[in-house]
This record gives structure tokens, sequence and C-alpha cells, in this order.
């Protein structure tokens, strides 16, 4: 009998162990933003806005990012040279700076690669924000970098055949080929004063993004292998720049571990009271 | 004793292990979320509680064994186990209290109505165009030109699909064009992913208006290559009715 009761002693602990199993198994890993959104990280030192190359990239999440040719507008492209891009981003509370990086064989004049964001709150179709049928949705800001410009430009659409620059002009960009790769940085305030044509960047909270890329190589035409709407691109992602720590979750955890274990001692005592 | 307190664990444990993996390998089935899991381990225990409290007597045999356990009378191993519960305890609680304090690392979700209703003028619409091998073969050349670089071989895995999100649609999926009229199909392919309402946010698809590109006659020849190629069949008013 006492060997029984050993048995079912065993059978509860091991039944408590198979239930601790069951939790852990329900446990999901950490949430993956790699494939889905670029985290710009906060950088106490001086942003690397003008410096593809700079050390402190090495220190940034990198995130990937599959590229497609530009279909949606019949001026398009089945294949592209870029098939995908690699992103980065960093800030400092004041400015933020963007780094895409990508595979191209052949450094060319015309190579050129851009950003693109929602402007406000209103949710624009990523394809130049263009209008919907039903639905207006709203412009979008597209910061731009062509290598034989040298610099960066700050663009606005609301649907194909609207691109225009800003009359503003806050965006900077550098690009540098190394080894067919190209790696361009952009850079600009988190928050301008032109709100309704600059998207604002606000710690903490996700925005959208998508890329563009263009392989300026001449083809035997004479012409850019990729230009204008001929294009590889993406669908939007999503974008944040991180806020700055908030340690208030840990003294919350602590002093919900300290009521536990208060409640918990408070409880066995009346339990072995009554008992 | 023990036993009356095993078995509601064991049932717990085993109605667990058959939500979590058994029911996502029957057929047609599908993993269940984590809180449907949970509701149901919920019932599950809370149906055991009341069924081993119906009488004092079973109400003692059901709790005798957790006030022991408690105040340290088991004795054994379980005294181990004991201390490894009461210091468990508090450390989950304050995992759950970060859990829902931190600031998410997850963007947004996206709320997505994959088929939304279609205006008016192309509800119910039959194709005009007679079903032959020539217009289903003339179709198919139309869609291999205009369709396969994203839609591939009807399967959604075009060379060019790979940036896209959503994805191209798998005309495969029984759960795509074959759940679908060609009514449906007509107005999606000529007011492309510009034309899709309000609810067919997030306004991501890439499927161009190829209405500024192909007849109609020719977009309901694609449909009818679509379906033909995919091995599918449209779906229809029933004829009694």
């Amino acid at each position: 009998m006492a060997r029984v009761r050993r048995v079912g002693k065993r059978w509860w602990v091991g039944a408590v162990g198979l239930l601790g199993l069951c939790v852990a198994a329900e446990v999901q890993p950490a949430y993956s933003q790699q494939s889905v959104a670029v985290r710009a990280g906060l950088v106490k030192g001086p942003l690397p806005a003008e410096d593809p190359t700079a050390a402190a990239w090495a220190t940034a999440s990198v995130s990937e990012f599959p590229m497609s040719p530009q279909v949606h507008w019949p001026v398009r492209i089945t294949d592209v040279t870029a098939k995908s891009v690699k992103v980065r981003g960093l800030h400092d509370g004041t400015n933020v700076a963007i780094l895409l990086e990508y595979s191209d064989p052949s450094e060319d004049p015309d190579d050129a690669a851009a950003l693109e964001f929602m402007v406000g709150d209103t949710k624009a179709h990523f394809a130049h924000g263009q209008p919907m049928a039903q639905v207006e949705g709203g412009p979008v800001n597209i910061w731009y970098w062509k290598n034989k410009d040298g610099k960066g430009s700050d663009l606005g659409a609301k649907g194909f055949g609207t691109l225009k620059p800003h009359g503003h002009q806050d965006v900077k960009a550098k690009g540098v080929y190394q080894g067919g790769v190209w790696k361009v940085v952009f850079s600009r305030p988190l928050s301008t004063e032109h709100v309704a044509e600059d998207t604002q960047f606000k710690p903490g909270e996700f925005g959208s993004i998508a890329f563009a890329v263009w392989d300026g190589k001449k083809t035997e035409s004479g012409q850019p292998k990729e230009k204008g709407s001929e294009k590889a691109i993406s669908s939007w992602w999503y974008f944040r720049a991180d806020a700055p720590p908030d340690y208030s979750p840990y003294m919350y955890a602590l002093l919900a571990v300290g009521l536990a274990l208060g409640f918990e001692m408070a409880l066995v005592r009346r339990l072995k009271k009554g008992s | 004793m023990g036993g009356v307190l095993i078995r509601p664990i064991i049932l717990t444990v085993c109605i667990y292990l058959f939500l979590k993996f058994i029911v996502p390998i029957l057929p047609h089935s599908a993993p269940l979320p984590s809180s449907l899991i949970f509701l149901y381990l919920m019932l599950v225990m809370s149906g055991s509680v009341l069924f081993a409290t119906l009488s004092g007597e079973s109400k003692d045999a059901f709790f005798q064994p957790i006030l022991r356990f408690l105040t340290g009378e088991s004795g054994g191993a379980l005294s181990s186990a004991r201390y490894l519960v009461l210091a468990l305890f508090p450390l989950l609680v304050g995992w759950q209290t970060y859990g829902s304090t931190a600031s998410s690392d997850a963007p947004p979700g996206e709320n997505r109505t994959i088929h939304p209703a279609p205006p008016g003028e192309y509800t119910g619409l039959s194709n005009p165009v007679p079903k032959t091998p020539e217009n289903i073969m003339y179709g198919k050349g139309l869609y291999a030109s205009r369709c396969a670089p994203c839609h591939g071989n009807f399967d959604g895995k075009g060379f060019a699909a790979a940036g896209f999100t959503p994805p191209p649609a798998n005309f495969k999926d029984p759960t795509t064009i074959a759940m679908l009229q060609e009514s449906y199909l007509f107005w999606r392919i000529k007011k492309g992913g510009v034309g899709l309402p309000v609810e067919g946010m997030p306004w991501k698809t890439a499927m161009p208006r190829w209405e500024l590109e192909m007849s109609d006659e020719d977009i309901w020849k694609v449909i009818m290559g679509e379906y033909d190629g995919a091995g599918q069949k449209p779906r229809t008013w029933d004829e009694s009715e």
C-alpha cells in the first residue's frame, strides 16, 4: 500500500512537471522583427549620418526585405537587379539615419535608391500614394538618392505622375560603392515643421516604410536598365525609432513579485494556523 | 486521496496535448490560437473543481493534498517541489506584470479582408465569352505574359513575387478562385489593387489595374485560362435557385 502511495506521489510530481513543460511550450520565442520592421536604435555618440561605412552601423540591428519588379504601373519591368535590401537605422533623439545596402554588379552614374514613407495618420497606397477607387488615401514622402547627383532629395507624391521635389529639402544622402555592394545612408531630423509634406518620426511609434532601387547600368539602347517606374520595389513594411529606455516596467515587476511573495507567505501562515 | 487531485491534472495535461499537437494534424484542421487553448483549459479546470467539490467529502479529498502541499506537511520529494512552487509563483507574477507593462516590440496588427465585397455592378456577371478550347488557350497565353511573373504557374510563386506582401494569390489553393464567381475575378483584374474598397486595407497589393491594358473580352478569357490552368471551377449560383 505504501508503495502504491509513493508511486502516486511520483505521478503527482510528474504531472506537475509535465504541466510545467506545457506552459514552457506555450512561451513563444521573442518576436523577430527582422523581416517586418526596421528598428532604429538610439545612439549617444555622433550619428553616422554621412558615412555609410562607419563602424557605428555594425551596432545597428539589420533587417532584410525582398524586392520585386514594379508591376503595378503599366510602364513596368519584370526582372530587376536588386533582389533584396538590407536596412539599418540609428537615431540620436534629434536626427535619424537609415542605411540601405544592396548588391549591384556595377557602379553606374544612374544607380539610385529611395525610401518611401506615409505622411501623417492617413494610410496611403505604397505605389506613390496612388488614390484608390473608393478611398483617396494620403500622400507619401520619398527620400531619393542618385549616384551622379551625390545628394539626397526630399520628394512628395500623391498618385502616379505627381512626384515632385518639396520646396524645402531636409534630406541628406550619401552612397558608397564597395565590392559590388551599394551602401546608401539617408538622414533627416526626426521631426520637421512641414507636417503636411514630411513624415514625422515619434520615437517608440511604428510607421510605414517602403524601398526602391534602380540599377542604372546602360543597356545597348544607351538607356539605363532601370529608370522611372521600371525599378525594384517593396511594399509597405514598418519602421520605428526606438524610444529612450524605460525602466518603469522593471519597477512594476519588482513590486508585483514583492506583493505576490507577501500574499504567499500570509496564505501559508494562515493555512498552517488553520491546520 | 491524492488521486482525486491527480486525475484532473492528468486530464488537463492530456486535453492540452490534444489541443496543441493532435488537433492541428486532423484533416481540415489548423493550429488553435493560444488564447483559445487557454480558454478550453480554464473550462476543463473549472469543471474539474466543480466536480471535485460536489460533496463535502470529495471537497476535502480534493483540497487536502493542496493544503498539505502548501503547508509543507507532505514531506519527501514534494517538500522540494513546494519550495520550487513558492519561489516560481512570485516570479511568474513579476514576469506577467513586466509583459503587460513593457512596450511591445511587435508592429501594430493589421486587419485584412481577403475577399472584400465587390461593387454592385460587378456582382453576378456571367462570362460572355464562349468557353472554347481556343478562347481558353488564348486566355492562358495572356496569363503567361501578364500574370505569370507574379502568380507563377497558377501557384502564386512567380519569379517577381518575392517582394510583395501580401503575396500574389495562389489559384490552386481551394480558398481563392475556387470559392469566387467569375464576376469577382473580373472586378479584381479590371480594377486591380487601387480598386479595393476601404475594407480591403492595408492597400499593399501590387495588382495592376488591367483595364488600362486589356479589353474586357481579354480579361474574361484570362479568367477562363486561369480556372483551367489551376484545375479549379468558378463558384456559380445553384441552378435550382
